[in-house]
């Protein structure tokens, strides 16, 4: 089997994919299925199925399972925060982007682990999984960026079939809103989590941070994630259950 | 009814030195004063607002379940024991709460909701967060997790140096 690593810039993100036994038709499936998500669920897309719905051209029944699951997350979401995280900010258009991402590149992965492959690490704009071990006996290891110095990584997390996704301040400047004002949030620095599923660990990480401080603990108690999040103060919260790798 | 599950945790947890304070004669006075100061700090800090609704733990007035807490503790004074302390019942909006704190010694090892709503989405298993400073270190690593959105900070990035591709 062939080691492959790819990268594209899909849905503004560069995604790369490090594939140990696979080969690049694989590859190219699951990079496929992501151009198609793009497509489907892009916002700033004026063809869209979003873009359709937010324009009224389509109603409810009228939609995809796909974007119904993906609306369903959103909703769940907004109501587990009390509106501070939201796909519908204000005087803004529909946006499900923070659930698209995640979901997307998840649904990418399983297709890469249907295809038959036992270890990758799929890396979408930070968010990343993974899939059994680089090196027999050895966990992928996942650092996590420190928020202030782009070069080092604060945390490394040893991750063998699991998905860990950040949402941080310090490179789109302040672009999370808080749902309930349509304000930037502040309070938190770097939410990282760490799930089995991607879909999971980008929203709870994204939606904390809609929540500021408040978020450390709301993260923290969500099922199956374990959180490491560094506040303005930079100070570090993190659970007891987070699977750091001691290098 | 997220808030007040660890209030109840922490006022449950302020009990604690109460408890495991073994009393000579000559200190009996500074079981209140010990104690008391710090239940409310906590509370204050967790939720202010819910203080109102929050359990009477100052501590200056033991039920009687906590006296025999108390005896049992000078009984056998051992400083690492294990044991679990459950919390007052209390009524609330959404339902009745009630939380369970497992100590080693007089550290918190483990909180669990023995009685809480089933108000969907709220979850109820209350984290125990480790609280530390940010370290920086420049580790071996596969892959980097942080928000990577644009394709300028990724050029610059670590990761984009894993991929091979600066």
């Amino acid at each position: 089997m062939e080691t492959l690593r790819r990268v594209e810039h899909i849905m503004g993100l560069p995604i790369s994919v490090d594939l140990r036994d696979g080969d690049a038709a694989l590859a190219e499936r699951a990079f496929a299925w992501l151009r198609e998500a793009d497509a489907q669920f892009s916002p700033f897309k004026p063809d869209s199925e979003v873009s359709r719905l937010d324009r009224g051209e389509l109603s409810r029944e009228e939609l995809t399972p796909d974007l119904v699951e993906v609306l369903s997350l959103c909703d769940w979401y907004e109501q587990s925060t009390g509106g501070a995280f939201t796909a519908r900010v204000p005087g803004r258009g529909l946006d499900p982007c923070a659930v698209v991402k995640g979901w997307a590149v998840q649904r990418a992965a399983d297709i890469l682990r249907q295809g038959g492959a036992t270890t990758f690490c799929v890396n979408a704009g930070g968010d990343v999984v993974t899939a059994g071990e680089p090196e027999a006996g050895k966990p992928w290891r996942v650092g996590v960026r420190h928020p202030d110095l782009a070069d080092q990584v604060s945390v490394v997390l040893g991750v063998r079939d699991g998905a860990v996704a950040t949402s941080a301040l310090y490179e789109r400047g302040q672009h999370i809103l808080d749902g309930r004002t349509g304000l930037p949030v502040t309070g938190l620095l770097s939410v990282t989590v760490f799930s089995d599923d991607l879909a999971i660990a980008d929203t709870t990480a994204t939606a904390a941070f809609t929540l500021g401080k408040d978020g450390i603990e709301w993260a923290a108690s969500q099922e199956d994630c374990e959180v490491f999040i560094v506040d303005e103060d930079r100070r570090v919260y993190s659970s007891p259950g987070l699977p750091v790798h001691i290098c | 009814m997220k808030r007040a599950i660890p209030v109840l945790a922490l006022s449950v947890a302020g009990l604690v030195p109460v408890w495991l304070y073994s009393p000579g004669a000559a200190h009996e006075g500074e079981l209140t004063e010990v104690a008391a100061p710090e239940v409310p700090q906590q509370q204050q800090q967790a939720a202010p607002q819910t203080t109102t609704s929050a359990p009477k733990a100052t501590g200056s007035t033991p039920t009687p379940q906590q006296q025999q807490q108390q005896t049992q503790q000078q009984q056998t004074p051992q400083q690492a024991q294990t044991r679990s302390v459950s919390g007052p019942a209390v009524n609330t909006s959404e339902g009745t709460v009630q939380v369970q704190v497992t100590f080693q010694g007089t550290k918190i090892t483990d909180v669990k909701a023995l009685r809480a709503p089933n108000s969907n989405p709220t979850r109820m298993a209350l984290p125990l967060l480790r609280e530390s400073a940010l370290k920086a270190q420049s580790a071996d690593i596969d892959t980097v997790s942080g928000a990577t959105a644009t394709s300028d900070g990724y050029k610059q990035s670590l990761q984009a140096a894993i991929d091979g591709a600066q």
